[in-house]
C-alpha cells in the first residue's frame, strides 16, 4: 500500500483517497499490508506513488534514511536533552515513482509532496492523538467553531528578496490563486476552499494573523485538507504571474521549480533534483524551529539527518534489494514479501494501521443482472455470511491488516463496539446460515433459490460478474476465494480482471446515456460517478461485484465519509441507498460543536452501514515499512511520521 | 543518378515519414482515455469535491484545453522554431529530458552493443570454422541460454547475486556518479551488471548470426580458392570469410542501434533504477505527457529511417557488386 507520508501532510492522505494501498498501479504492491488494492493516486504513478501507483512512496516518506551516508559526514552534538540525538547521515527513501512538479499548487500526487515537504514545513501538522502541531502557524478557534484564526511565528523568513512570511502572503494567495472564478492557476484542490458553492472568507487582522469565517460551524475544520499541510508561496513572487493570470510563467518559474523561495521555512534546502533517478535535500542551518520556545527541545536542533533522499526505483525487487544491502534507509514492503524481513537483525519492519478500508462492491445499478438482490438488506447480509474474513487476512493476506467490520476502522474514535454487528468471523462465517437466509432473503426479489442455485425469472442461475484490478497478487486470490464462496451459495461467478484506469473510466463512471432502462426518478446528478438514479444511469461496462478499489475512511473526520453513502452523494456509483437516516446524522456529526453528540451520530452511521452491509467489507490494511535498524522514530500508531523532522539515527 | 541524389531522396522522405507518425501518435493520445484526469477526478468526488472542476484544472496544467487541431499547430510551430515543449510530468523541457537521458543509456548501452558484435561475431566465426566440435557445442549451448533468458530475470538474479548476496556490485544506479564521473572506475563498477545483461542477449543473438552466415562461406569456392593460393588461419577468416558475412550482419547492427535508442532496454532501465531513454519513453507513454511522447517519438523514427539508409551504404561499401544507380 501506498503509503502516507506524513500526517503532517494531510494532503497526501487525501490524495491516497480511493486508495489504499496499493500502489498496485505502478506495479509496487508497495508496502501495506493491503498493499494489494489500488490507489488512485498516483500511479502512477503512481503512484503512484500509487499508484502506483504508486504508491510505495508513501511509504517511502514514511522514513527511511540512510546510514550509510555519502562521504561519511561529520556527527555533530546537538543541543538536545538527553543528548541523545546526534546530527548525520544520509536519509534514503525508496520510491516507486518520481514527482513530478515542485509547484504545490499543481501538485496532486504523492511524491511531489512529500519532496516539497523537505523544504517547506507548511501550515501545522497534526500529531497521533489528533492535536495540531503548529510548525509556521497555530490556529485558534473561535468560540462557535466557525472562524478560526491562523497566528504565524514571527521569525519565518523567505529565501531570496522576499522578507519574511507574513499574513499578507496567506491572503494574497488563497485570495488570488486559490479562491479565483476561473481557476487560472489551475489549482487541484480548489473544492478545500469552499462551502456551499461559495468560497470561505479570508481575511488579515494583523501583519502575522488572518481569520478564516466559515458559513456554520465547523469543529473539525482544523483536521480538514484546507490548512492542515498547507503551504504557502511569497506574495513578491506571485505577483509576477497574478496580473497577466500567466499560468505557463507558473509553472516554468525558475524559483518555484527549485523551491529556491524556501529560506528557513524547512528542515532542509532544495539541493537537486535528478528526475527518475533522486532528490536531494540538505539540512537547512537556519531552520525556523531553532527559535521555537513552544515545541518540544528535540525540534529545537531538528532535523537531524544531514541530508534527505528520495531515491526513485521502480522495481520492487530492486527496492527490496537496496533495501537489504543497506544502500536505502527504508521502503515500503509488500506483505507477501515481509517474511524475508522479519526477524532480521539488517530491517526492522514496522506496521501501522491505515486509513483504508477493503470491501466486496455490489452494484446496485440497473445494469447489474441480480441488482434488485443487491438493493435488499436482508440479502446482503445474507451474503455476509458466506465469506470469513479471517480467512483472508490470515492465508491472504499473511496477517498483516484488520478485519474490518463497518467503514471505519476500530482504533477510530467514532467506532462504537457495541453498534456494530458483526459478520464473518467466528460463528457469523456459517455457508448453512448464508444459504438458509438467502433462500429467505431472495422471497422479495425476482430471484429465488432452486436445487441449490439461485435462478433469476427465467428459471436460469444468476453469473454474477466480479470486476476487480489487475496488478497484485492478494487481490487477485481474494476474488478467487469470492468466486469459490459464492459459488458454494449457488450462484455463478465470472472474474474479470482490468487496470485500475480501466476500472475507473468503464466501471465506476456512470450516465444515464449508457443505458436506456425506462425508469428515470430524477434528473439530478452528483458527477460522473453517481450521475443519477441507480435505475436510470449505469456504467459503461456491465458489472455485479467489485474488489481491489479502497477507500479512505477518514477516521480523523469521518464526516467526509459521506460521499460515499447517500443517494445523492459524489461517489456513491455502486447505487446504495441506505434505510437508515444518514442524512441527518451526518448533518448532525458536522455541525455539532460537542464531541459526544459527534460521537453518537457517527457512531450510528457506521453501526447502520453494518447492518445494512452497504458493502461487505473484509478488512482495514496497514502500511508496512522497512527500516535500517538505526533509525529512530517510527512507530506502529496511525499517523506516525508527523514528527519525522526528529528522527535520527542511533549511532550507538 | 548518383549516391548524393539518393541520400537526399531518402533524408527527405524521413522528414516526411516522421511527420506522418507525429500526426498519429498525437491523434492517439488525444483519442486515448486518460488515466491521469480519471483519478483526479475520482479523487476529487471522494474528497466532497466537484470531479468536474478538478477535470478542468488537470486540462489547464497539462495543455489540454483547445481544439485538437489549433494545439497540434501550435506544438508545430513551436517545433519548427526549436521548441520541442515542456514536459508536465517532469516539469522540465522535453530536449532537457531527452538530452539527460540519452547519456546513461548510452553509458551501458555503447559498450553492450560494441562488446557484444565483436565476441557475438568471434564466437560466431569460431564455432563455424569448428561446426560440430565440442567448444561450437558449448557456443551454442551459451548463445541459447542468452537468448532465452529474460533479461529482466536476469537482471534480478544477478542483482540478488553480485549485489546483495556477495556484495561485488552496488544495487542502485548512482546518476551523479555517471553524470560528474562518466569515465571513472566507479561508474564503470556500477554498469557492469546492466552491461552483462544486455550483453548477454545481444552476444548470443550475434554469435548465432554470424555462425549461419559464416557457415555458408566455409566451404564456399572462392574460400577454398583463396586456401589453394595459401591464404590460412586469420587472413582468410577476416578476409575472405567475414567480409562476405558482414553485408547481412550489417543489417543486424543497425538493428541493434536502433533498438538501443528505441526502447533503450527499458526493462533494464527499470530493473537497475538507470534513467535512461527507455525509462524516459515509457513513463511518458504510461502519464501521456503528450510533449515528451512526441520528443521521444520524434528522435528514434527520423534516426530509424536514417538508419536504414546508412545500412544501405554499409551494403555498397562491403559489397562493390551493389550501387544506387537503379534507385
Amino acid at each position: 500500500m501506498p503509503a502516507l507520508r506524513f500526517p503532517n501532510r494531510r494532503r497526501f492522505l487525501q490524495t491516497l483517497g480511493v486508495s489504499g494501498a496499493a500502489a498496485a498501479l505502478a506495479g509496487c504492491s508497495g508496502g501495506g499490508g493491503s498493499g494489494d488494492s489500488t490507489s488512485t493516486a498516483g500511479g502512477g504513478g503512481g503512484g503512484t506513488e500509487a499508484s502506483g501507483g504508486g504508491t510505495t512512496e508513501a511509504t517511502a516518506t514514511s522514513g527511511g534514511g540512510n546510514a550509510s551516508t555519502e562521504g561519511g559526514n561529520a556527527s555533530e552534538e546537538t543541543q538536545q536533552s538527553g543528548g541523545q540525538r546526534t546530527v548525520g547521515g544520509n536519509y534514503i527513501a525508496g520510491s516507486s515513482t518520481d514527482a513530478q512538479t515542485l509547484n504545490f499548487i499543481q501538485v496532486s500526487d504523492v511524491p511531489s509532496s512529500n519532496r516539497i515537504g523537505l523544504a517547506l514545513d507548511s501550515a501545522y501538522a497534526i500529531t497521533t492523538e489528533n492535536e495540531v502541531f503548529p510548525l509556521w502557524l497555530d490556529l485558534e478557534s473561535g468560540p462557535d467553531n466557525r472562524v478560526y484564526t491562523a497566528n504565524l511565528r514571527d521569525n519565518l523568513q523567505w529565501g531570496g528578496d522576499y522578507g519574511q512570511m507574513t499574513a499578507e502572503d496567506w491572503v494574497y494567495m488563497i485570495k488570488n490563486v486559490y479562491q479565483t472564478e476561473d481557476n487560472w492557476a489551475a489549482y487541484s484542490n480548489r473544492g478545500d476552499w469552499q462551502r456551499e458553492g461559495e468560497f470561505i472568507p479570508v481575511e488579515k487582522t494583523g501583519k502575522l494573523s488572518f481569520e478564516i469565517r466559515l458559513p456554520n460551524p465547523d469543529p473539525a475544520f482544523p483536521l480538514k485538507p484546507i490548512l492542515w499541510g498547507a503551504f504557502c508561496m511569497p506574495k513578491g513572487l506571485l505577483e509576477q504571474y497574478v496580473p497577466d493570470k500567466d499560468l505557463e510563467g507558473l509553472q516554468q518559474d525558475e524559483e518555484i521549480s527549485t523551491l529556491a523561495y524556501s529560506g528557513n521555512l524547512g528542515p532542509y534546502s532544495f539541493e537537486r533534483w535528478d528526475r527518475e533517478a533522486a532528490f536531494v535535500a540538505t539540512r537547512n542551518d537556519d531552520y525556523y524551529m531553532r527559535d521555537a520556545s513552544d515545541v518540544p527541545a528535540a525540534w529545537q536542533g531538528a532535523p537531524y539527518f544531514d541530508q534527505y533522499t528520495y531515491r526513485v526505483i521502480g522495481e520492487q525487487s530492486t527496492r527490496l534489494s537496496a533495501l537489504q544491502a543497506n544502500e536505502i534507509t527504508t521502503t515500503a514492503i509488500p506483505s507477501t514479501q515481509v517474511s524475508q524481513f522479519e526477524g532480521s537483525d539488517d530491517t526492522s519492519v514496522v506496521v501501522a494501521p491505515q486509513p483504508f478500508c477493503s470491501q466486496l462492491i455490489y452494484n446496485r445499478r440497473a445494469n447489474s443482472v441480480f441488482a434488485e438482490g443487491f438493493r435488499s438488506t436482508a440479502v446482503r447480509r445474507a451474503l455476509a455470511y458466506a465469506v470469513d474474513k479471517q480467512l483472508i487476512l490470515e492465508n491472504i493476506l499473511n496477517g498483516y491488516g484488520n478485519v474490518a467490520h463497518t467503514f471505519q476502522p476500530q482504533f477510530s474514535d467514532f467506532y462504537d463496539d457495541s453498534q456494530v454487528e458483526q459478520f464473518g468471523v467466528g460463528d457469523t462465517f456459517s455457508m448453512e446460515q448464508a444459504r438458509s437466509e438467502l433462500q429467505s432473503a431472495l422471497g422479495d426479489t425476482p430471484y429465488a433459490y432452486e436445487g441449490g442455485q439461485v435462478v433469476n425469472e427465467n428459471g436460469n442461475q444468476v453469473t454474477l460478474t466480479l470486476v476487480y484490478t489487475t496488478g497484485s497478487q492478494t487481490t487477485e486470490t481474494t476474488c478467487k476465494y469470492f468466486k469459490q464462496q459464492f459459488e458454494k451459495l449457488g450462484f455463478a461467478v465470472s472474474l474479470t480482471a482490468v487496470r485500475f484506469n480501466t476500472l475507473l473510466d468503464k466501471y465506476v463512471t456512470n450516465s444515464p446515456t449508457n443505458g436506456n432502462f425506462g425508469d428515470e426518478e430524477g434528473d439530478w446528478s452528483a458527477g460522473p460517478f453517481n450521475a443519477g438514479e441507480r435505475t436510470d444511469s449505469v456504467s459503461p461496462e456491465q458489472w455485479d461485484m467489485m474488489y481491489g478499489i479502497v477507500f479512505n475512511t477518514y477516521p480523523r473526520t469521518p464526516t467526509s465519509t459521506d460521499v460515499f453513502w447517500q443517494r445523492e452523494t459524489s461517489t456513491n456509483f455502486f447505487g446504495y441507498y441506505p434505510e437508515a437516516n444518514l442524512n441527518e446524522l451526518y448533518s448532525r456529526a458536522s455541525t455539532a460543536t460537542d464531541q459526544q453528540t459527534r460521537q453518537q451520530a457517527l457512531a450510528s452511521i457506521f453501526g447502520a452501514l453494518s447492518k445494512e452491509q452497504a458493502n461487505l467489507f473484509t478488512n482495514m490494511g496497514v502500511d508496512i515499512i522497512g527500516y535500517q535498524p538505526n533509525v529512530v522514530g517510527p512507530d506502529e500508531t496511525f499517523g506516525f511520521g508527523w514528527d519525522d523532522n526528529i528522527w535520527y539515527f542511533d549511532e550507538a | 543518378m548518383g549516391m548524393g541524389w539518393y541520400v537526399a531522396r531518402r533524408v527527405a522522405w524521413a522528414g516526411v515519414v516522421t511527420f506522418v507518425i507525429l500526426t498519429i501518435t498525437f491523434v492517439l493520445l488525444d483519442a486515448a482515455p486518460n488515466a491521469g484526469l480519471a483519478q483526479v477526478q475520482f479523487q476529487a468526488a471522494q474528497s466532497g469535491q466537484s470531479a468536474e472542476a478538478a477535470a478542468e484544472a488537470f486540462r489547464a496544467r497539462r495543455g489540454l484545453q483547445g481544439p485538437l487541431w489549433e494545439r497540434y499547430l501550435d506544438y508545430l510551430t513551436n517545433l519548427a522554431s526549436g521548441d520541442w515543449g515542456w514536459s508536465d510530468t517532469r516539469s522540465q523541457p522535453v530536449s532537457e529530458a531527452i538530452l539527460t537521458a540519452i547519456p546513461y543509456s548510452m553509458m551501458y548501452g555503447a559498450p553492450s552493443i560494441v562488446l557484444s558484435t565483436i565476441i557475438g561475431m568471434g564466437i560466431g566465426l569460431y564455432s563455424a570454422v569448428h561446426q560440430y566440435e565440442r567448444s561450437d557445442y558449448v557456443a551454442t549451448l551459451a548463445a541459447f541460454f542468452g537468448v532465452s533468458i529474460p533479461n529482466f530475470w536476469f537482471g534480478i538474479v544477478l542483482l540478488l547475486v553480485f549485489s546483495v548476496q556477495l556484495n561485488w556490485f552496488p544495487v542502485l544506479f548512482d546518476a551523479q556518479i555517471a553524470t560528474n564521473r562518466t569515465f571513472s572506475l566507479a561508474n564503470l563498477h556500477q554498469l557492469v551488471l546492466p552491461i552483462v545483461v544486455l550483453m548477454t542477449s545481444a552476444l548470443a543473438g550475434n554469435a548465432r548470426y554470424a555462425r549461419a552466415e559464416a557457415l555458408e562461406y566455409v566451404q564456399a569456392e572462392f574460400v577454398k580458392t583463396a586456401r589453394a593460393k595459401g591464404a590460412t588461419g586469420w587472413r582468410m577468416l577476416t578476409r575472405h570469410i567475414l567480409r562476405p558475412t558482414l553485408v547481412p550482419l550489417s543489417t543486424l547492427l543497425v538493428g541493434d542501434l536502433l533498438g538501443l535508442i528505441l526502447t533503450a532496454s527499458y526493462l533494464i532501465e527499470v530493473v537497475f533504477g538507470i534513467p535512461g531513454l527507455g525509462f524516459l519513453s515509457y513513463q511518458a507513454i504510461i502519464n501521456q505527457d503528450t510533449a515528451l511522447v512526441l520528443g521521444t517519438t520524434l528522435i528514434p523514427v527520423f534516426i530509424a529511417v536514417i538508419g536504414n539508409l546508412l545500412q544501405d551504404i554499409a551494403y555498397t561499401v562491403l559489397d562493390p557488386r551493389i550501387s544506387y544507380g537503379d534507385r
